[in-house]
């Protein structure tokens, strides 16, 4: 028995008991439902062992020679390469992903410009409090979920965060207070205390919300006796009350606020509203987290940031970096790409209709583990060993932190890693004097 | 017909990844092509038990089976993250918005979209 991090979700779980030979996992403990079936996977009946081509309708085994070739020969003919996706790999990976995007001259692009990427874009403009895991186990006495339900989609955060016990208090959940902002009535509602605060907003009105707030801090009972937003104007004095009064608070920003917001205006409303109250604050302060999904949906800035000192979408042209003022959904709106490669991702059922139309118009190179839409409609699909199960590799947790995840068992039909693959497709094209 | 308001959200009971990673095609459409409605807006549109509702916006239309559910509010109808609720997400200028789409909802006795006809729909086939 040993223990190993999940990479199930962003919460990276360092905690999770593994007994395993090192040909099979016998026993997972400590898992959640998302982390089990992350270790499941690797048995899974959709689990790709062998590249695949697509012949018409079919999908057709091939070697991995032949599958080498093919990615070389789609390269070769192409002038405007799409790379997306990377949220589901290594630190490591996304590295290579990006010295691929620089030699073909291409486009690279992650998960987390369509999700919490959107935050860090506009924190370059107002600066942000962030703050760590074991700082909100060990100080926080606020709690903020806004737009998030970590209860399905992260589902030990709240174990971790609102149930511990912190080494730095007495006191553990009986002095953390929860406030849920959420106009649909999620799983999370149901851990609420006496204490806590639910409040189900009208979908769309947070920024009213948050300019009530704020208009509250500067100016005392300045919201409106019939409230705001759906919310009673009792339920927003006590929501403030408890925001300049807390001693360590966070916000957890959720898909509700990271997938609805226009020109992120919300956020910049909530990093203003942050700002305020620290400002305010005399004996402690509030910070922010975003609740990515994908186990290192956060890496792929960092990686970006170090390699090519910007975050987000990555243009190359001439072998260099370009401002190309360009997202993944500008690119294939208009577009502007002529064959894709996508890695650890399924964009066919995750882009909206108007996107993944585009996408499956041009060839599809897929790097995945598992058969998913994209893979229905892929031009030639390359498996690859489970990070943090068949390979090992660095990953950034949802609070930022690197965090490095362990091999346990080797991959079947001796599967490359993400980056071994992207490594041998360089090597080729250098090879080939590309 | 009525005006409602879409959002996506994720559900782990209703999840895509562990319905291709377990289940199988017929899983997949009767756990995803699903969705939330509050039972006066349920009653409203004359949705019998287990009928199925066409969603429509002015990108596409989905055929799914509604579940009542007291926790959705009002107005709003929920679908969990799938490529059904992606056939009416919606691009505006160079944003993706997956909550907040206005969308009109009508009782259909059609059959549910199949996860196929997506497929070819996306393929253009």
């Amino acid at each position: 028995m040993k223990r190993f991090t999940c990479s199930g979700c962003s919460l990276l779980c360092d905690d999770i008991i593994i007994r395993s030979d090192g040909l099979f996992i016998d026993e997972v403990i400590g898992a959640c439902l998302k982390g089990k079936e992350r270790f499941d996977q690797v048995t899974a009946k959709n689990r790709i062992t062998s590249p695949m081509i697509r012949n018409g309708n079919e999908l057709k085994k091939i070697s991995w020679e032949q599958a080498i070739e093919e990615v070389i020969k789609i390269i070769k003919k192409s002038l405007h390469p799409l790379l997306y996706g990377f949220s589901n790999s290594s630190c490591e990976a996304q590295s290579k992903g990006i010295e691929l995007a620089r030699i073909i001259n291409g486009f690279i692009d992650s998960n987390a410009s369509i999700c919490q990427g959107k935050v860090l874009g506009v924190a370059n403009e107002f600066g942000i409090n962030l703050t760590t895991i074991t700082e909100i186990i060990n100080k926080a006495d606020l709690i903020i979920l806004w737009g998030a339900n970590p209860a399905e989609t992260i589902p030990r955060l709240l174990n971790k965060t609102l149930f511990s016990r912190g080494k730095f208090r007495m006191t553990g959940r009986e002095i953390k207070t929860l406030v849920i902002i959420d106009p649909v009535k999620s799983a999370s509602f149901n851990v609420m205390g006496v204490r806590d605060i639910a409040l189900q907003i009208e979908p769309g009105k947070d920024v009213e919300l948050i300019q009530a707030l704020k208009e509250e801090c500067c100016q005392a009972d300045s919201i409106p006796s019939e409230g705001v937003a759906g919310i009673d104007q009792e339920d927003l004095k006590r929501i403030l009350l408890h925001i300049v009064g807390t001693e360590n608070g966070v916000i957890f920003l959720g898909q509700g606020i990271l997938k609805s917001d226009k020109e992120n205006r919300l956020i910049r409303e909530i990093l203003e509203f942050i700002q305020m109250i620290n400002s305010k604050q005399e004996k402690g302060r509030i910070s922010l987290i975003m609740m990515g999904g994908h186990y290192n949906m956060a890496g792929f800035d960092h990686a970006a940031l170090s390699l090519a000192g910007q975050i987000g979408g990555l243009q190359f042209q001439d072998h260099t970096i370009i401002n190309g003022n360009n997202s993944i959904v500008s690119k294939i709106k208009s577009e502007d790409f002529d064959y894709s490669i996508i890695v650890g991702t399924d964009p066919i059922s995750h882009l909206p209709y108007t996107l993944s139309s585009k996408l499956a118009k041009k060839p599809i190179i897929l790097i995945d583990n598992q058969m998913t839409a994209t893979a229905e409609v892929a031009d030639l699909i390359l498996p690859t060993a489970i990070t943090g199960i068949e390979c090992e590799g660095l990953a950034f947790r949802l609070d930022q932190v690197p965090v490095h995840l362990e091999k346990i068992i080797n991959p079947p039909s001796n599967l490359p890693s993400d980056e071994n693959l992207l490594d041998q497709i360089i090597a080729k094209l250098k090879e080939r004097g590309t | 017909m009525m005006e409602l308001v879409l959002n996506t959200v994720r559900k782990i009971d209703y999840d895509q990844k562990k319905e291709f990673t377990f289940g199988n095609t017929q899983s997949l459409e009767d756990n995803l092509a699903i969705a939330f409605l509050n039972p006066k807006n349920a009653k409203e549109l004359k949705v019998t038990k287990d009928g199925h509702i066409k969603i429509s916006n002015e990108e596409n239309s989905i055929i799914v089976k509604v579940i009542e559910d007291e926790n959705t509010p009002e107005g709003i109808v929920v679908l969990p993250v799938s490529i059904w609720a992606n056939q009416i997400t919606q691009v505006r200028e160079t944003e993706i918005f997956y909550k907040n789409i206005k969308v009109l909802v009508e009782t259909t006795g059609e059959p549910i979209t199949k996860y196929m006809h997506i497929i070819n729909r996306i393929k253009g086939d």
